[in-house]
């Protein structure tokens, strides 16, 4: 599904990821954890292009983006890299002026011109499955933080994407609220969505990831399995950083 | 008062030609605004530093130097405007650079998450602009907008210079015949404020209709 091979991403001088390797297979819910500024959001949002690769490629569902290739030619397999991954991201980035329904089916419409019949059918259904149909015409300022990120879930899976990348999906919201956006996630996961999540609750990625990915300073320091990564983690580091959560 | 009862539907078609010229040159302006706010946030260097220096010479000029250079300058070249025709243009050029920045800073407002999520959907940047940007920052836009506009409505007065019998040279043409000022004035002065008044009051219901969302 994902295949990532010698990526390597630097900010002018600053290299935040190093030769990362990284496979992710069809239904497999991979939990990406480390400290912060260990390049995991910025891993994430390579895939799909959000950020531009300094080196290597990144493969999604069989569409190749390399970094040496040109600008231009780059640009439009990223675009087509887009129509497979859907992204939920730390601070939701809902559209304001738009209401709850209008955010979910907007894609459907200016991207895959779907008619506004066919997509409101759509966004519904996937706004009852995250709990929030009788919010459809509310704009997201009258939402709470969970509502709020559960309405950019039924966004990113309107677009029935091969993969769903979360980018700390529950870090900006209140502790009490993490809980409704989790349960959502969990869910996915036990329909057999194809994850990468980024994250900081340890409990959650226990419970949901088939396999944990450790990243440390740019690299993947360790991956394996939950049981094993947090009973027996091998490296140091890895040590380290369960010790401080 | 009588002198104002008497010529006041001359008065009122000058109050006509000082909106007409307003909304066209705001409806111009507009259009000149969001080209060169976009060229400013988004062209290649050539067409930025376009932008800039249209907008640096238009803000660094007065408007009635705008206004002569357009209709009499042009003279010069063979090119003579009618005096209504030079105003539109003179003012939709003068009034364009201002809301350009206005608007500038406006899209600038809008969080990059807005692109980011909008782009992650699998939009073009057209697309995010046009669908996700642009009505966001038109929200933001529009107050700082709305002085602009009322400032134009004031700054029509100007184009009387050209001839253009707006209100300001309608009272003057009846001064002319009645060797009166105050009543003239006053007279226009107060349409003046009618019609800021009018402009403020349609701007104020605009902004809540789009701020429905807040």
């Amino acid at each position: 599904m994902i295949n990532i091979n010698n990526l390597s991403k630097s900010f002018s001088t600053l290299e935040v990821l190093k030769d990362i390797n990284l496979q992710v297979n069809s239904g497999e819910v991979v939990v990406i954890l480390g400290p912060s500024g260990s390049g995991k959001s910025t891993l994430l949002r390579c895939i799909n292009g959000l950020e531009e690769l300094t080196s290597g490629t990144i493969e999604v569902s069989n569409i190749v983006v390399d970094a040496k290739k040109s600008h231009k030619e780059r640009n439009k397999q990223i675009k087509k890299v887009r129509l497979h991954t859907g992204m939920v991201f730390q601070q939701f980035n809902l559209y304001p002026h738009k209401t709850v329904l209008e955010n979910v089916i907007e894609a459907l419409l200016i991207v895959k011109k779907w008619s506004k019949n066919d997509a409101e059918i759509k966004g519904e259904t996937l706004l009852k499955r995250v709990g929030l149909i009788d919010k459809k015409d509310v704009y997201p300022s009258r939402l709470s933080g969970g509502q709020q990120q559960r309405v950019a879930i039924a966004r990113a899976l309107a677009m029935e994407p091969d993969i769903l990348l979360f980018d700390e999906p529950t870090s900006a919201l209140d502790p009490e609220l993490v809980d409704e956006v989790l349960a959502v996630i969990k869910e996915l996961a036990q329909d057999g969505m194809t994850m990468a999540i980024v994250t900081h609750e340890m409990t959650f990625a226990q419970e949901v990831a088939d396999r944990i990915v450790f990243m440390s300073d740019g690299v993947i320091v360790e991956e394996g399995p939950p049981e094993e990564f947090f009973s027996q983690p091998q490296t140091d580091r890895a040590k380290k950083f369960l010790k401080k959560m | 008062m009588d002198v104002i009862w008497v010529n006041l539907p001359f008065l009122l078609k000058g109050a006509y030609y000082t909106l007409l010229i307003t909304i066209i040159s705001m409806f111009f302006g507009s259009i000149i605004a969001v080209i060169v706010a976009v060229a400013r946030l988004k062209g290649n260097k050539f067409i930025r530093w376009m932008a800039r220096a249209y907008v640096s010479i238009i803000r660094g000029t007065p408007t009635l130097v705008q206004i002569i250079i357009v209709y009499y300058g042009l003279a010069d070249y063979g090119l003579n405007l009618q005096p209504l025709t030079a105003a539109y243009i003179a003012l939709s050029i003068s009034i364009g650079a201002y809301l350009s920045e206005t608007l500038r800073g406006a899209i600038q407002s809008i969080p990059k998450g807005q692109y980011e999520a909008a782009y992650a959907s699998g939009m073009s940047p057209y697309q995010t602009m046009r669908r996700i940007i642009f009505p966001q920052a038109i929200r933001v836009a529009i107050p700082p907008a709305g002085n602009t506009f009322i400032g134009m409505l004031k700054e029509t007065s100007l184009v009387s210079v050209i001839t253009v019998t707006e209100l300001l040279r309608s009272a003057q043409l009846l001064i002319a015949q009645y060797y009166v000022y105050m009543p003239f004035y006053l007279a226009i002065a107060l349409m003046y404020w009618i019609m800021s008044t009018g402009f403020s009051f349609v701007l104020e219901r605009i902004e809540k209709r789009l701020s429905i969302y807040d």
